[in-house]
């Protein structure tokens, strides 16, 4: 610091002894006037002086044109071109070369000081003390009280719950995130925008951030339990900006492991098959997660297969999550106003499926005014309608999308596909009301897929959901919310390919389901979760019946099933020290498959055949048959090591009661579900996971490798050749066993930037292993082998690149290890007819998958008023062209053997989708 | 065909979406011992009970080998053994009285391998076989080679009823007999000598071919009310792909009851063998049979030995009208000798050549053009044949 020394230190005018304030915003008019006159006029206006080296400014000319800008700013922007820095010292600013002027200690310090004074009122720092820890307050421009005076108890904090915003349509802002510079913590918004923090009174500097909007930084003085509500602005002049942000304040306060969130904003930008923006396919891209493949909607996550992962939309239970056999998604992407994935620790309050949570919010519309946004794709259009029933206070939204006519199929000159006809829709509608106490919602959805082949095999599906929820503010620490939820799958598959064994079969399954969830901030440093639901399933398996006149099928009843899954859970989040965060929940449910039933017991020793029952019991209505006790216990440490990085351990208990009665890895439009029942165990598993995360701030990166274990016990394995429609008793055809999974995921995402996008790579393994002691309770000889999503390596590679603010080239490239697939070894000939020994179940793999797709979106013109705003995105699906193989298979053809791999896309695809919104660019 | 019809609405959107199918040939390196298998089984109705003994081969050398010298003995629940000889390469042969071949009746075959390993089936029992009530067929549009042009074929189909009978699962053969006519008569050959035959030989111009399709049918009732199946179906043949409906063509129904067990093992294998490689289907097993090494019991044995009884029935197919034959055997064209007759290597003596009465051309016709053997029939009319 020996030159500043050499600054001669130019007292421009008296030290009048007024105070003196940087952020003062003044009107500025000047051009090309020398410096030391722009200080004179700075300082008449705001009587803030100016330190500088008059050597260095002589030939400066200054230009300043604004009618409101800070008086540092004006500063900076006088000192623009030239390499003077300008700096805050003692109430005054100082300008010279090259460097800053440091006004606060290094952050070391900081923290010592602060654990020292933790509890502490902030009152009692000195000024100084003050601007030490905050930095410059030129940033500060706002101010917000909470509470009242002289309402405080002594020596307890103050209880504040906020609510974020957005200024321009009312709704809640889920994940914005508030930090309080002086305790280095801060608070997540709940999603009603909730952000609840204990603090004791003093005045805080605030900042409050959420992606595509503004920073907001306030000061707030807190006197007692109080409310504040805050709103956003969207960030106008931002690009359209960073796409996954999972644990994006590592540094903060998001403490589980293994959550991912994908935002509806990027998937716009990235390239899509048939130009139908797909949140799940997507979802594929991050770690730990698989796609089974094109057309098909399965997703493997950590090692675990489809049926393991939970999928709501606004609390309601989604069993069918796709359209056309899993081509294009069951949701509506306009809709989407988050989607959190978890994989690793799962909060308490979810149960019933082992591997995920994949959660939907919608948004509730717009509070402001009416707006409409829609597109159009070769396949689709949609249209989604919003707007205030009541200013300020409640909303709606509606969203429609369906199919176009069957125009695709009839352009195939082949009479089988011509005679076909396809089509789907789904429609979803919400209304909100709001008044900052009290939130009321309700919200439907419906989707329906038909398909019919040349008029021989017809599918129909639908999901069809409700929820109600209300939920309240009991003071400013405690939240409940009660809802309601109904939610039903259905399908009817119509098969007439052959007269003689022609059938119909209609499947329903109905959820009901009651909750009540509760956030309590008992103290500071504790939140608690806690809550109880109780849900109700009623399945019909329906009745195989024969079809047509000619039919000779025989009628199978496959029963009807009832089960009751009762739970409560309670989970404390606890900062128990400013570096080390514990969550520890436990969740206890309670499963009872109720009657009306019949159920037959089975000679001990015995393979569970019809041949070997010993006895029947019969149950009456509403009978407990069997009662499973699950408890489950969830918890994690989050270590924040330093303010860029972090190291979070979970532990993860989870109880599965549904199951998928499907012997493919895809998911079949006629795939039914099953309860645990008397026979059938609940699935059971335990995950240890550990990882580190850390931000790489200066390059925009963020970085986390994550490790898992997960030991899965009753996993329903189906015996080869189980027939689902010919029997009602589900336990002679599966046997039960163990699955493990475990695996290193890697996570590289920038984001901010103009090239911007994530890296995830995992290498994971999945076993599956049946042995129940004899011959005919063993799959595969009872050796563990690869499970069918067993996939070792993945590699996803998304990259947005912004050329300007309209245009986006995005890309993604996928690259996985090829499926296990078992082979046949050997050839052997009985009758003349060449025959296969296979190999053990799984023992090879099918080609390796490798794609590359490309989009370019293309905005219309950022007019900020303008009644519509359009944009064009033009995809290119499977760019490469390459043949992934679904599947390797050999038949014998003309005595010959001959092997085939069967690629559901082999070509490039092309698409252009069209999206319109009322309003400008950035509007929402 | 019985298909997954999921599978066919994939392919479907596959073609929308221009999927493919395409050849691979994965590299499989099977690293595990031959095994045995052995098939056969017991006929109500055949005189001559056949047994045939081989292991395995590699898949990417499918071959044939045969287990010869074993000693083979089958036995009966009644304790009656009748030993089965060797009559070809690992076929082995046994004649039981048709008196013991009852219904209800259970057999096993018991194994003595020349290393001296132990191989025995379990014990399958006769059920009775209902007639094969009828067989028809229909006319339909099938794939073609383009597939915007569909080709012309008959689908055959069976009836069957069982109304008195308990055996509720059966396995279908159908054995095909075709007549096919080669190109042109014999005229002039070349062997290392150039002949010229008069009168033209006709003798090779016509022939009839017998093979078993390369299907497995199974065919179970237990999922439907009454024993009995309407339009089952058996095999396709198309217009465009072999000769087979051009002159008549016949085909031989065995109809076999089967045990539960050879039922469960048959419908494996019929799923093994016509995998189709969709979305929906399930990954191929292995299939055990009934074998079992008892000198080894950790060696697998491959196959199955039934017993059951068979019932037959033939129809046959003359020309049909509105079927026209699409089928080009390619006859018009040859090789062209631009060295004359010495380029034509002694191993593919005789070569046929063009020619008329006044000469020959120095191009070989394709032998198959000429003699009907060559394709592996005979020039014996088939009893059955109709004038």
């Amino acid at each position: 610091m020996k030159n500043s020394l050499l600054v001669i230190l130019l007292l421009i005018l008296s030290l009048a002894g007024r105070a003196q304030s940087i952020d003062k915003v003044v009107a500025f008019h000047v051009k090309a006037i020398p410096f030391s006159e722009f200080c004179e006029s700075l300082f008449k206006q705001s009587s803030v002086k100016i330190y500088y080296d008059e050597k260095l400014l002589k030939d400066l000319k200054v230009s300043v044109d604004s009618d409101s800008i800070s008086i540092v700013m004006a500063v900076k922007e006088a000192l623009k071109g030239t390499k003077l820095e300008v700096s805050y010292w003692h109430g005054s600013l100082v300008v010279m070369p090259g460097e800053k002027l440091l006004t606060a200690l290094p952050d070391y310090n900081l923290k010592k000081n602060k654990n020292k004074d933790e509890g502490a009122s902030s009152e009692s720092l000195t000024k100084s003390e003050e601007l030490y820890i905050t930095g410059r307050k030129a940033d500060v421009s706002k101010s917000m009280t909470i509470g009242m005076k002289g309402a405080a108890v002594p020596g307890t904090k103050a209880k504040i719950r906020g609510r974020i915003l957005d200024e321009e349509t009312g709704e809640p802002i889920f994940n914005a995130t508030m930090y309080i510079a002086e305790i280095q913590n801060g608070a997540i918004s709940d999603i009603n925008g909730f952000v609840t923090i204990s603090l004791s009174p003093g005045k805080y500097n605030a900042s409050f951030e959420y992606l595509g909007y503004e920073k907001e930084k306030y000061q707030l003085e807190v006197l007692s339990d109080g409310n504040f509500t805050l709103n956003m602005h969207n960030a106008v002049i931002q690009m359209k900006v960073v796409v996954v942000y999972g644990d994006r304040q590592m540094n903060m306060r998001a403490k589980d492991p293994g959550l991912d969130k994908l935002s509806v904003k990027a998937i716009k930008e990235l390239p899509m098959m048939m130009g139908e923006r797909d949140i799940l396919k997507v979802s594929g891209t991050l770690p730990g997660i698989v796609s089974v493949g094109e057309g098909s909607s399965g997703l493997n996550v950590r090692g675990g297969s489809s049926d393991q992962n939970a999928f709501y939309i606004n609390k309601i239970p989604i069993y069918n999550t796709s359209h056309l056999f899993g081509f294009f998604p069951a949701f509506n992407a306009d809709i989407i106003k988050d989607f959190s994935i978890y994989k690793g620790h799962i909060p308490a309050q979810y149960g019933g499926h082992l591997s995920s949570v994949f959660n939907i919010v919608s948004r509730q519309g717009n509070r402001k005014h009416f707006t409409a946004r829609g597109g159009i794709s070769p396949i689709t259009g949609s249209i989604v309608v919003e707007g205030p029933l009541k200013k300020d206070t409640s909303s709606f939204l509606f969203s429609a999308r369906s199919s176009y006519s069957d125009w695709i199929l009839k352009k195939i000159k082949d009479p089988q596909i011509s005679n076909s006809t396809a089509g789907f829709n789904d429609i979803s509608g919400g209304i909100n009301y709001d008044n900052q106490k009290t939130q009321l919602s309700l919200f439907l959805y419906h989707s329906f897929d038909r398909f019919s082949l040349n008029e021989l095999t017809s599918y129909q599906y639908s999901n069809n959901g409700a929820s109600a929820s209300f939920g309240h503010n009991f003071g400013s620490a405690l939240r409940g919310e009660f809802s309601l939820i109904a939610s039903q799958y259905a399908f009817s598959t119509i098969d007439k390919q052959e007269p003689a064994t022609a059938y119909d079969h209609p499947f329903k399954m109905e959820h009901y389901e009651a909750r009540a969830d509760f956030k309590h901030k008992i103290f500071r440093t504790n939140s608690l979760e806690y809550g109880a639901s109780l849900i109700l399933y009623k399945l019909d398996r329906g009745t195989v019946s024969p079809y047509g006149v000619e039919s000779l099928r025989k009628t199978v009843e496959l029963g009807k099933e009832q089960g009751i899954e009762s739970a409560v859970y309670l989970s404390d989040v606890y900062d128990v020290l400013p570096w080390l965060n514990l969550t520890a929940g436990i969740r206890y449910a309670l499963f009872t498959p109720i009657g009306p039933q019949t159920v037959y017991e089975y000679q001990a020793g015995l393979p569970v055949s019809t041949r070997n029952i010993t006895d029947t019991l019969t149950f009456g209505a509403n009978e407990p048959i069997k009662r499973y006790n699950e408890p489950d216990i969830r918890a994690a440490v989050n270590i924040k090591t330093d303010p860029n990085g972090s190291i979070k351990l979970a532990f993860n208990q989870m109880h599965q009661n549904l199951f998928m009665l499907n012997t493919t890895a895809a998911i079949a439009p006629n795939t039914q579900w099953k309860l645990a029942d008397y026979h059938l165990l609940p699935s059971e598993s335990n995950q240890y996971s550990a990882g580190i995360f850390r931000a790489l701030a200066e390059y925009g990166l963020e970085t986390s490798a994550e490790i898992f274990y997960k030991q899965t016990h009753n996993f329903p394995e189906f015996k080869d050749g189980a027939d689902f429609l010919n029997t009602k008793l589900v336990e002679t055809t599966v046997l039960q066993g163990d699955q493990k999974a475990w695996g290193i995921e890697f996570f590289i995402k920038r984001s901010m930037r103009k090239v911007e996008g994530w890296i995830s790579y995992t290498y994971s393994r999945s076993f599956i292993q049946v042995n129940g002691g004899e011959e005919w309770n063993q799959t595969n000889n009872g050796e563990a082998y690869p499970s069918n999503f067993d996939i070792p390596h993945s590699l996803n590679v998304v990259i947005n690149y912004h050329i300007n603010r309209r245009v986006t080239l995005a890309s993604i490239v996928t690259y996985q290890t090829g499926k296990p697939v078992t082979y046949p070894v050997s050839v052997y000939y009985v009758n003349g007819l060449p025959v296969f020994d296979y190999s053990k179940r799984n023992a090879y793999r099918i080609p390796d998958y490798f794609r590359t797709d490309f989009s370019l979106t293309v905005e219309g013109n950022l007019k900020k008023k303008k009644l519509i705003h359009s944009s064009l995105i033009f995809s290119l699906y499977n760019a490469t062209g390459r043949e992934n193989p679904y599947s390797v298979y050999f038949k014998t053809e003309d005595g010959g053997i001959k092997s085939y791999q069967y690629s559901v896309i082999g070509v490039p695809i092309f698409t252009a989708t069209w999206l319109f919104k009322l309003g400008n660019y950035a509007s929402e | 065909m019985r298909q997954n019809s999921i599978h066919i609405i994939i392919t479907m959107l596959a073609l929308l979406l221009t999927s493919c199918i395409k050849t691979y040939e994965p590299l499989i390196q099977n690293k595990d011992a031959e095994k045995f298998v052995v098939s056969g089984q017991v006929n109500q109705g055949d005189t001559v009970q056949r047994i045939s003994i081989s292991k395995t081969s590699q898949i990417a050398d499918p071959v044939s080998s045969p287990v010869s010298g074993c000693v083979v003995n089958i036995t009966d629940d009644k304790g009656n053994t009748y030993p089965a000889t060797e009559e070809k390469n690992g076929n082995y042969e046994s004649i039981i009285p048709a008196s013991e071949l009852k219904e209800g009746a259970s057999f096993r075959v018991d194994i003595r391998l020349p290393s001296g390993e132990n191989i025995v089936s379990d014990y399958d029992q006769i059920n009775a076989c209902p007639d094969v009530d009828s067989v028809y067929y229909v006319l339909q549009d099938v794939p073609g080679i383009n597939p915007e042009i569909p080709g012309k074929g008959i689908q055959f189909y069976l009836n069957m009823e069982g109304a008195n009978y308990t055996c509720r699962n059966y396995r279908i053969e159908a054995v095909e007999t075709w007549e096919y006519h080669s190109a042109y008569p014999i005229e002039w050959f070349y062997n290392g000598y150039i002949h010229h035959v008069v009168p033209l030989d006709f003798s090779r111009m016509v022939c009839w071919r017998t093979a078993l399709t390369k299907d497995i049918f199974t065919l179970s009732t237990t999922n439907l009310s009454e024993n009995k199946y309407v339009s089952f179906p058996l095999n396709l043949v198309d217009n465009y792909s072999s000769p087979r409906l051009q002159y008549g063509y016949s085909l031989l129904i065995r109809q076999y009851a089967l045990s539960d067990a050879a039922y469960s093992y048959w419908e494996k294998m019929r799923i093994n063998t016509n995998q189709q490689g969709g979305l929906y289907e399930a990954q191929p097993q292995p299939v055990k049979g009934n074998m079992h090494n008892i000198t080894n019991p950790d060696k697998d044995v491959l196959g199955f030995f039934g017993a059951s009884s068979v019932k037959l029935k033939r129809i046959f197919v003359s020309p049909i009208v509105n079927l026209p034959i699409d089928y080009n055997p390619h006859c018009e064209v040859g090789i062209l000798l631009k060295n004359g007759l010495r380029q034509i290597s002694p191993a593919s003596y005789p070569a046929y050549l063009f020619g008329d009465n006044n000469g020959y051309q120095n191009v070989v016709i394709r032998s198959e053009c000429v003699d009907c053997l060559i394709l592996g029939g005979t020039t014996l009319k088939p009893g059955f044949w109709p004038n």
